[in-house]
């Protein structure tokens, strides 16, 4: 996938439900994912070992129901989310998360 | 039917005559860029008031002429009077709260950075600032280089030192420009021994806490390189753009190619590049010699895509203002690298210009909490 136009950005949040989220883009794509699914897609150093990009985090001590507390953009790049199991390091890149997007568009896209 | 009396202007015929004066940069008309703020009529005499983007617009004389000669034409008329103002738009995404700085008398935060030391980053910043500051403009200077501080020695402030008031920092005042540094706060000659957090406190601190009042542009002496202070300012700081400087020699590009990589991963937009100790420029006769590879920054501008705002030869004078605390700018307003120096800074404020009517401004930092 390409890397994101410079000047796309998120222009809205909205929370669907208690486990999805969406997130509307200034190039008019709607994006959605499942809130857990993006808490096990933390790429901090915390969850993903640095040099060899193991994976740390153990998906079994994440809780079913883990969501958002809050989230925030960080500079004009990322997205921070305040987890609700204490995780507050990952910051998600708007290119990363472009990449995540689970809209029947990009599944099939991406399949 | 009836007869205007010959010395009526109708105030729609100057405005569909000053149509046709076109802002070079933004390509459109200065009617419906709104720029015409002022349009007085009377016994034909017309007096009109054009603001523009930025009080260092380098066509500002030209559109002047222009919109003379043309509402010289108009049926009518017999006397025109331009007047030329200028309002700088506000580029710096702010944001409602959180971990960010927020700074909204700032209307561009400029981050002048290179990948490598040593290209001669501080004394391009303190001259820009002071060219752009010549056209009028509100300019405010913070030294980002915690460990190695130079804009004191190079503004002449080497013995002033920071005034707190309550919570806020009094910057120090010089040549009309607002200043911060770490070497304002500590001894001279004393070296600052921190670790990566306590930077980002300090900047973040002389960001926040200064007490910059209304400015139109604060330009951001980097340190070079890529790491805590790059962070800092591209998490939480509202960065407008940014200005990379180099050398033309491959060992500089390799290192401005990274810093440049940095800003454009954290999607600042990167606002131009400069190449200083471009050949080497004599005293006397003013010549240039070639006396490295030249071309380099251009090369890398065409390579990223984005602009090259020019090429400043190395010359004597420069390294003795600097040293003496008076950038060249100002120490000889007529040489040729003083006049590349304001060419440069006229050319970087349009881009600034062309940017905030650009999709980039259009950024607006977000957040939300959620309801369990």
């Amino acid at each position: 996938m390409a890397e994101l136009n410079a000047s796309v950005h998120p222009v809205g949040f909205r929370q669907v439900g208690k486990k999805n989220l969406g997130i509307v883009w200034s190039d008019g794509h709607n994006a959605f994912y499942g809130v857990r699914k993006l808490r096990l897609a933390c790429r901090c150093a915390g969850c993903v070992e640095e040099w060899t990009n193991r994976p740390i985090l153990d998906e079994k001590t994440v809780p079913e129901e883990v969501h958002p507390k809050r989230m925030e953009t960080v500079g004009r790049y990322a997205i921070r989310f305040d987890w609700s199991d204490g995780h507050t390091t990952g910051i998600y890149t708007f290119d990363n998360l472009r990449k995540l997007c689970e809209c029947p568009q990009c599944r099939t896209a991406s399949a | 039917m009836f007869f205007r009396k010959s010395e009526e202007i109708k105030s729609d015929d100057v405005l569909n005559a000053l149509r046709h004066v076109i802002d070079p940069d933004l390509n459109r008309d200065i009617v419906s860029l709104g720029f015409v703020k002022k349009l007085e009529t009377l016994d034909g005499e017309v007096k009109v008031t054009i603001e523009l983007t930025t009080p260092a617009c380098p066509v500002k004389e030209q559109l002047k002429e222009q919109a003379e000669q043309l509402i010289a034409k108009v049926a009518g008329v017999k006397k025109v009077e331009v007047t030329m103002t200028a309002q700088v738009r506000h580029n710096s995404p702010q944001s409602p709260q959180g971990n960010r700085i927020q700074l909204p008398n700032v209307k561009n935060l400029i981050a002048v950075a290179s990948g490598k030391g040593g290209v001669g980053k501080s004394t391009v910043t303190v001259n820009l600032a002071v060219a752009l500051a010549e056209t009028g403009a509100r300019v405010g200077l913070l030294d980002a280089d915690i460990y190695g501080p130079s804009i004191p020695l190079m503004m002449g402030t080497r013995k002033e030192r920071v005034f707190q008031d309550g919570e806020k920092l009094i910057p120090i005042e010089k040549y009309g420009i607002k200043m911060m540094s770490m070497g304002y706060a500590v001894e001279e000659g004393k070296p600052v021994i921190w670790r990566g957090p306590m930077v980002h406190g300090a900047l973040t601190q002389f960001l926040s806490q200064t007490q910059w009042g209304e400015l139109d542009y604060l330009l951001v002496d980097m340190p070079p390189g890529t790491g805590d202070a790059q962070l800092t300012m591209s998490q939480t700081a509202p960065v407008s753009g940014a200005v990379i400087v180099t050398t033309p020699q491959e060992v500089s590009l390799i290192d401005a190619r990274k810093g440049l990589a940095m800003f454009q991963s954290v999607k600042i937009p990167i606002l131009g590049i400069v190449e200083n100790m471009s050949g080497f420029i004599c005293g006397h006769c003013e010549e240039v010699t070639q006396i490295f590879s030249q071309g380099g920054g251009q090369k890398l501008a065409d390579e990223a895509n984005v602009d090259f705002l020019g090429a400043l030869p190395l010359d004597p004078r420069v390294a003795v203002a600097g040293d003496e605390g008076m950038p060249v700018v100002l120490k000889n307003p007529d040489c040729e690298v003083a006049k590349r120096y304001k060419t440069m800074a006229g050319k970087l404020a349009s881009l600034i210009s062309v940017q905030a009517h650009g999709p980039v401004k259009n950024f607006q930092p977000l957040e939300m909490s959620w309801q369990s």
